[in-house]
């Protein structure tokens, strides 16, 4: 019988994460693509409470970290959209390919 | 004394240098004089101080000063250490750099007025103390090297002071080249002794020739690359050819730098490094036969010079042949006193050359005489200058001059015949040159070489206090300096016993017991006969000039020409050899490999410059991106590596 | 046991205080003048509890999640330091956003406590807490400005810098599953513990640790993530630009040097192979940032990658610095004595463009022709700054380099330093072309540039600094000595 257990958790995490990064890399909405970056930290979240599960489940330091990661990425999803806003009455469009006024 | 005298006496001038530098000339460039007062102060302070240390020098055992070196800085593993030497050598030649350039500074005030470049003159004359000073108080090989270079800049700079005078950015161009060759044979010598010792401390190199660890061969190469450095900046033969051109320089800057101090330099290096030559009887059979030879080859050039610095200019060269000789059969005293002396009525004489042409306008003898009745200070004290330049009992360049004369009859009998004889033409062509200029009826001068014309009364007239002064002054000098070794008290303080030394003879029983020997008497009697001989010739008239150069007419024309040394450099060597030869295969070197090599780096630095901002497009996903595949690009050479 | 500790974070509370009261006030007084002043008065509080607490022997605080040692609290005065240059800097600048002054400098003076914290903290929570404190706050600030540049680069930045710390808390993540604790030192014990063989086998602590490198390597410039940077100090407020150069980026060193140095710095092999990581970065990274930098004409933009490349001479002091962990030489204060000097010269040599920038309004090379005629006393210092980030004589750059590269020599890093000094001599290229832009070019215009007198107090304060470091170097080695001396063994 297939037991769930820490690679598992690790496999998702990784896929997660990959998925995570495609999508900041790829997506052209700026929304999404802050979107994708709260994957790849959820994808974070999700290895340290599957690690702390399996090397400390007593102490649950794992846990807390990722109470933190969370509360630290609404603030940054917060500054983020604040930023975006601006960007929007600069330019009216959030499409990332048309960010490039700095270069080279 | 406190530690930090010797070092203040070289920082005053260097920040005199800086503040001209950054503050008055980009803040206060209306206020021209600024910079000549924050010079004298500075050079004034280092002055007195100098004398200072001079003082704690000859009142301490041995004379010899200990001065902990200043730990500057340790970096990791690295210890830098700066220091300062102060012996009875640094302290006389600081004594001598800082009291001249202090006359000097002073008397420019007046030559210089009104010169746009007023500012920048001081600027590089504060520089040229400050590197001057370092030298000779560094007491690391590397350290005077650098300083050694700073002087040469310093020269360069002030000689093409009037830098839009074709004839001026030649010669300062000529100085820099001719000293380079010198320069190498040092730089060689200061290789091969850290290669041979492992230090450039002078303490340390003395302490390893003493116990005999350099010794042979090697001892003599490092001699001789030193002495070619020396032979470089003391304008010996054959590297003397840039001194008679470096007269293009205004005159001050002639005085300090090409007549008392810079060129002084190359004796100085030579004296510094003396228990090197001293192990070595070939390195010192060179230096004295190389400077006796100098001297007399000079001075017959003097012979025929019409103009008035380019008599000075081979008089100097002729004069630090002199010096050479001193340090090659006498010792460091001999050798470094004639130097101490000669500084200062040869600094005169330059400042007196700058006095009559500043009321004449020009440096051809011929155009002036007569001068001596509108310039009277200036006559004077130019006749002390040329008194003591020719070893006139009882002046300053008697007491040097006989010394070297006693020496080299003791130890070379061929030496000793032609330093006499050079007497004797030192005498002729320096009263050829005062009857020349002084004598007689004027003959119109020409227009001034500087400043502003229209302040200047017309026709000859006698200098600005401000420039007379310093003249009085370095007379004085000129009389009595030499008198400091009536009783052998210069020669006891560089053999560490000046105590020893003074009590073997009362003053006035040297001052005129000299008289009663054979030598001095002889030497005293051939310099008054060349000055009879010049007064005779243009005074007289008893004899004429023109009579007697016509009867040697190949032989003037010799001497005019300067033995033909400036045309086989720039026809033979310049022209033939380096600019067809050597020069052509350099520049087709040069253009071909150099050029190629520097231009294709710059152009592919900046080409790599253009490719990679390429990258940087603009967009924050392609950033982002290489974020990516730099973290798996930099895993996976850890895999593979790690 | 947590009041009585209290005492030793209490510079980073009173800051918050500061920073807190400063956006409260602004909200009642019209009179914006009293915003910097109450800010500096902030972080001189907080520099005095510094230095009240600075002789108390290394100890952590809270669990082992901040630590008080010189190291930190060196850090700690060179942020206070910096913020408070730049706070001076502002003074003509904030005109440009004029209803948002407190909120100015209530997010500087955050961003410095996250900063400070960051260079104190000994656990990867307290690590990633800090730095997403000053993280956070620096992208506000470097969007402050609301225009097209200003808005793109904050974005830029904040996207970035999320993909970096995603990767770092991975890495984190990684260790932690390893090791089942986030505090440094336990995680150190554990390793040292850990046979080699398993080590090997389990690949979660090398993944850790490329991880965390790149993590880091994001704050403090390194190739390949360094891209951020040019684009967003052109685009950033020039006082927020200057602040991101010298005070975030010396945080970054301080807390990847921290990092690396307790939890991989033993077994040997392990620090071998991360400061050979770092040396070939290090390598790639001032040789790219020199050869982009000599093609800019944009001073900012410029000085974005001058930064880069002298955040490659830092990571050689970093390599040297893992290197001599477990040998018998002492770990070199280099990178520190590096950082010192590169913060006074890049905060002087900003200041100097701020100041010229706000009268020029023009960030173009060409517009710094002839600058000594429009203004000597800034031109001279900016010079003086450029001498020294170019590595010459008689500034704290050249003492900076030499105590770097020697101390890589004796580690057997030759090879690098051979490579640096090449890079030396490009970097003297560009920075060149600026000097002789300000003193040969012919200006413009004659009209004068001048600067308000907290901008002068800054830049004086820093060119002062920079030439006192070169001269007399020796006054500040022990202080950078003693603040490396908790990671000797």
């Amino acid at each position: 019988m297939l037991t769930v257990g820490l690679t598992h958790f690790l496999i998702l995490s990784a896929i997660l994460f990959a998925i995570g990064l495609f999508g900041v890399i790829t997506q052209r909405n700026v929304i999404k693509v802050i979107m994708c970056l709260e994957i790849m930290l959820n994808a974070v979240n999700i290895a340290l409470i599957a690690f702390s599960q399996s090397v400390a489940p007593v102490s649950l330091t794992g846990q807390i970290f990722a109470i933190f990661v969370m509360v630290v990425a609404a603030a940054e999803v917060a500054v983020g959209i604040a930023i975006i806003f601006s960007i929007y009455r600069n330019h009216e469009s959030i499409d990332m390919e048309k960010f490039n006024i700095l270069k080279w | 004394m406190p530690m930090q005298v010797p070092w203040l006496i070289f920082l005053l001038p260097f920040l005199s240098f800086l503040m001209i530098g950054l503050v008055l000339r980009p803040f206060l460039p209306r206020y021209p004089r600024l910079a000549g007062y924050v010079t004298i102060g500075a050079v004034g302070i280092s002055c007195a101080l100098s004398f200072w240390v001079l003082g704690a020098v000859i009142s301490s055992p041995g004379h010899m000063l200990p001065v902990d070196d200043i730990r500057w800085a340790v970096v990791g593993n690295l210890e830098m250490h700066i220091g300062v030497m102060v012996d009875s050598l640094t302290a006389v030649m600081v004594v001598v750099v800082t009291f001249i350039s202090l006359m000097v500074q002073i008397y420019s005030q007046g030559y210089m007025k009104g010169d746009p470049g007023y500012m920048r003159y001081y600027a590089f004359m504060s520089l040229f103390t400050a590197c001057m000073l370092g030298l000779v108080l560094a007491n690391n090989i590397l350290f005077m090297f650098v300083f050694w270079e700073g002087v040469g800049l310093g020269s360069y700079l002030l000689i093409g002071f009037w830098f839009h005078k074709p004839s001026a950015a030649n010669a300062a161009k000529k100085a820099f080249i001719v000293t380079r060759f010198g320069d190498l044979g040092f730089l060689a010598a200061i290789l091969i002794l850290f290669a041979t010792t492992g230090t450039f401390d002078t303490g340390e190199i003395y302490k390893l020739v003493a116990a005999g660890t350099l010794t042979g061969t090697t001892l003599t190469w490092v001699a001789i690359g030193i002495f070619a450095g020396a032979c470089g900046k003391s304008a010996q033969f054959p590297l003397h050819v840039w001194l008679p051109d470096a007269m293009e320089g205004p005159t001050p800057v002639s005085a300090l730098i090409h007549a008392a101090t810079m060129v002084a330099a190359g004796v100085f290096l030579v004296a510094r490094f003396y228990p090197i030559f001293s192990h070595s009887p070939e390195a010192m059979l060179v230096v004295a036969v190389i400077g006796a030879f100098t001297a007399i080859f000079a001075a017959s050039i003097g012979f025929v010079m019409n103009d008035i610095k380019r008599v000075l200019a081979y008089s100097t060269i002729s004069q630090l042949g002199y010096m050479m000789l001193g340090l090659g059969v006498g010792g460091v005293a001999i050798g470094i006193f004639h130097l101490f002396n000669h500084a200062f009525f040869k600094a005169l004489l330059f400042l007196g050359a700058g006095s009559v042409n500043h009321s004449s306008g020009t440096f051809d003898m011929r155009l002036m005489g007569g001068l001596r009745k509108s310039m009277p200070w200036t006559y004077i004290t130019f006749v002390i200058g040329s008194l003591s330049l020719a070893g006139i009992w009882p002046l300053a360049g008697f007491w040097s001059k006989d010394e070297i004369l006693m020496n080299a009859f003791s130890n070379n009998p061929t030496l000793f015949v032609l330093a006499l004889i050079t007497v004797f033409m030192t005498a002729f062509y320096m009263f050829r040159a005062v009857f020349m200029t002084f004598h007689g009826e004027y003959k119109g001068g020409a227009p001034s070489e500087h400043g502003d014309h229209d302040e200047h009364p017309q026709g000859p007239h006698e200098s600005p206090a401000v420039m007379v002064v310093p003249l009085v002054i370095l007379a004085v000098m000129a009389v009595c300096s030499g008198w400091i070794n009536v009783t052998g008290f210069f020669n006891g303080l560089f053999e560490g016993d000046v105590e020893g030394a003074v009590h073997k003879i009362g003053f006035l029983e040297g001052f005129f017991g000299t008289l009663t020997h054979p030598l001095p008497l002889a030497s005293l009697l051939i310099a008054l006969a060349g000055i009879f001989l010049a007064f005779a010739i243009y005074i007289k008239k008893w004899i004429s000039a023109e009579k007697i150069t016509n009867a040697v007419r190949p032989l003037y024309t010799l001497l005019s020409h300067k033995y033909y040394m400036d045309d086989l450099y720039e026809n033979v060597i310049v022209k033939t050899f380096l600019y067809n030869g050597l020069f052509k295969l350099f520049a087709m070197f040069d253009t071909s490999v150099v050029d190629g090599t520097v231009n294709g780096t710059a152009s592919a630095a900046s080409s790599a410059g253009s490719a990679l901002k390429k990258l940087q497009n603009g967009q924050t996903q392609v950033y982002a991106f290489t974020i990516a595949l730099g973290v798996v690009a930099i895993a996976v050479v850890v895999y593979l590596f790690g | 046991m947590i009041m009585e500790h209290i005492q030793f974070i209490a510079p980073e509370i009173s800051l918050l205080c500061f920073a807190l009261l400063i956006v409260l006030l602004d909200l009642f007084i019209t009179q914006k003048r009293v915003l910097p002043v109450l800010s500096v008065i902030g972080a001189i509080v907080a520099a005095t509890f510094i230095i009240v607490i600075w002789n108390t022997p290394p100890v952590g605080l809270f669990d082992k999640m901040i630590s008080i040692d010189p190291f930190g609290l060196f850090f700690k005065l060179l942020i206070l330091a910096a913020t408070v240059l730049v706070i001076l800097a502002s003074h003509n600048y904030v005109l440009k956003f004029n209803k948002f002054q407190g909120e100015y400098y209530a997010l500087l003076m955050l961003s410095a406590v996250g900063l400070m914290l960051l260079v104190s903290a000994i656990n990867l929570i307290t690590i990633y807490v800090a730095l997403e404190l000053s993280s956070i706050s620096l992208y506000a600030l470097v969007s402050f400005l609301k225009d097209k540049k200003s808005s793109e680069a904050g974005l830029k930045y904040l996207i970035l810098g999320g993909v970096a710390s995603a990767i770092l808390l991975y890495g984190m993540a990684f260790i932690f599953g390893l090791t089942g604790n986030t505090c440094l030192t336990c995680i150190a014990e554990y390793v040292r513990g850990m046979p080699f063989k398993d080590l090997q086998e389990v690949p979660a602590l090398m993944i850790g640790l490329v991880l965390i490198i790149a993590g880091f390597g994001f704050k403090i410039a390194s190739v390949p993530f360094q891209m951020w940077v040019p684009d967003v100090y052109e685009g950033a407020p020039t006082t927020i630009t200057a602040y991101l150069s010298v005070a975030s980026k010396a945080a970054g060193f301080g807390v990847i040097a921290r990092v690396l140095m307790t939890v991989f710095g033993l077994p040997v092999w392990l620090h071998n192979d991360w400061a050979m990581i770092i040396a070939v970065l290090a390598a790639i990274t001032m040789t790219v940032g020199n050869l982009v930098a000599i093609v800019q004409t944009n001073i900012k933009r410029l000085f974005g990658y001058s930064s880069i490349a002298q955040a490659g001479y830092m990571m050689v002091g970093l390599a040297a610095m893992g290197l001599t962990m477990g040998t018998k030489e002492n770990v070199t204060g280099g990178l520190i004595f590096f950082l010192l000097s590169y913060t006074l010269t890049n905060l002087g040599a900003f200041i100097a463009i701020i100041a010229i920038s706000n009268k020029i309004n023009s960030d173009e090379i060409e517009d710094y022709n002839g600058m000594i005629k429009r203004s000597p006393l800034l031109a001279l210092g900016l010079t003086i700054c450029l001498i020294s980030l170019a590595g010459l004589p008689p500034t704290a750059g050249l003492i900076a380099k030499i105590y770097i590269f020697s101390g890589a020599v004796n580690m057997g890093l030759a090879w690098l330093v051979v490579i640096a000094v090449i890079n030396s001599v490009i970097s003297a290229y560009y920075y060149f072309k600026i000097a002789k832009a300000m003193w040969l070019g012919t200006p413009v215009t004659e009209e004068k540039v001048d600067a308000s007198w907290p901008e002068w107090l800054a830049l004086a304060a820093c060119v002062v600094g920079v030439l006192a470091l070169g001269v007399v170097p020796g006054l500040f080695m022990n202080l950078t000595t003693a603040a490396v001396r908790i990671f000797g063994i």
